[in-house]
């Protein structure tokens, strides 16, 4: 289905979604699913374990869908503030994860340069809760607002959440140059 | 390096930290999501299960009564989440209940959160003038901070952590309040020092906010009594200082 029939269809496709129908669900969430399964795998730092988040995650999506109250505008963020739920439980859950994650540690992958690879050193020392407003701005690029839906917290506590982890992999850097 | 170059390079780092998703995931969700009852379903037998359960629990503990709030302890620890008392509006008078925990001039124990989840941030604090008692309100986000102290003390004088640096507060007497496992600086945009200009609780002012610990020190004027107590949705901090 391309993604022109696909914005067409959305407003059907919540509605047969809404009336129990886990295949149009599926078809609505399927846009979501790169992006989320990034978003775990920044978190987590396992891609398998991201895959796992991603599924369990798209579960309790269709189990609370009746919280998003039909709202399509809201069903990106909402969706993402599930999976990255699902990420903190996964570490919770999983205790040695933490183990794990320390032991992630790839070769200097020649097709990046220096400054990338720094930054992917860097990027593997924050926390994942560091990690998630970066993915979330900087990679999926999503607006601050919608950042700070996902945080649950306000678009200046998501600003200022955005500025410290990016400082934290590089200290020189001014809030003009990463706004 | 501007902002398109930091952005370019950390979509690289992510790019070679997340890979892309296997094929199969598509297909994984589609077939998990076939074989998962909707929201739609007999949801409500386990409501009315889990409701008859709370029920019962509550039966269990009035009766037991383990907490014996009857007989005052100078040293309570600060009660968990309670369902009956009023949250703090500023300035509003809550009709207090005999549910509240009683007032009391000493140190408590370091208590546990109910639920203590990897980090907390403090997102607002508040303060209101009631009857008998002036509140100060701390709401946290993600959950209750994983342990909770508070120290009474002669005089307003506390000790900056990690400074070292003292600093004295409006009032005669002091109570310092020590939080583990939250922060005042991710999602907090308020003062760090509050003068009320109440009767009881006259000053609250941030003492340290490191390592995931706050603490607040709070100048009061007249003797150091309180009562503490968590409530929830939002998660709060809850801390009455007796005016009379």
């Amino acid at each position: 289905m391309s993604s022109a029939t696909l914005m067409e269809q959305r407003p059907q496709l919540m509605l047969s979604a809404a009336a129990g129908d886990a295949n149009s669900f599926a078809s609505l969430i399927d846009p979501l699913l790169d992006p989320a399964y990034r978003l775990a795998a920044v978190m987590l730092a396992d891609r398998g374990a991201a895959e796992d988040a991603v599924q369990e995650a798209s579960i309790k999506a269709w189990r609370k869908l009746r919280q998003l109250r039909g709202d399509l505008g809201s069903l990106r963020s909402w969706f993402l503030s599930i999976v990255a739920n699902e990420c903190r439980m996964t570490r919770r859950q999983r205790w040695w994860g933490v183990l794990k994650m320390a032991e992630v540690e790839t070769d200097r992958d020649t097709e990046f340069g220096a400054g990338s690879y720094d930054l992917h050193q860097a990027l593997l020392k924050l926390s994942p809760e560091e990690r998630l407003p970066l993915v979330l701005h900087f990679y999926l690029d999503l607006p601050l607002e919608e950042v700070a839906r996902i945080l649950h917290v306000s678009p200046s506590a998501a600003k200022s959440r955005i500025y410290r982890a990016a400082r934290r992999m590089r200290s020189d850097l001014t809030q003009e140059e990463v706004f | 390096m501007t902002n398109e170059n930091f952005r370019r390079e950390l979509n690289n780092a992510i790019d070679q930290m997340s890979g892309s998703p296997s094929p199969a995931l598509r297909d994984r969700v589609r077939s998990s999501l076939a074989g998962a009852p909707a929201a739609t379903g007999h949801y409500w037998i386990a409501a009315v299960a889990a409701a008859v359960i709370a029920v019962l629990l509550v039966g269990v503990l009035v009766v037991a009564n383990p907490l014996n709030r009857r007989s005052p302890s100078p040293a309570g620890p600060i009660a968990g989440s309670s369902p009956t008392p009023t949250p703090s509006a500023p300035g509003v008078s809550p009709t207090p209940t005999s549910s509240l925990p009683a007032m009391v001039c000493a140190s408590t124990p370091p208590t546990t959160g109910a639920s203590a989840p990897a980090e907390t941030y403090i997102d607002r604090l508040a303060t209101g003038t009631h009857t008998g008692y002036d509140r100060l309100t701390i709401e946290f986000t993600n959950g209750q901070p994983s342990s909770v102290e508070v120290k009474p003390q002669a005089g307003t004088t506390f000790t900056r952590s990690p400074s070292g640096q003292t600093v004295t507060l409006l009032g005669s007497n002091g109570i310092l309040v020590i939080i583990h496992g939250t922060d005042l600086h991710t999602a907090y945009t308020g003062s760090f020092d509050i003068k009320t200009g109440y009767t009881g609780l006259v000053e609250v002012q941030r003492v340290e906010d490191f390592e995931g610990v706050v603490q607040l020190g709070l100048g009061i004027s007249g003797p150091a009594c309180y009562r503490s107590f968590f409530l929830s949705n939002p998660d709060r901090l809850v801390i009455d200082i007796q005016t009379s």
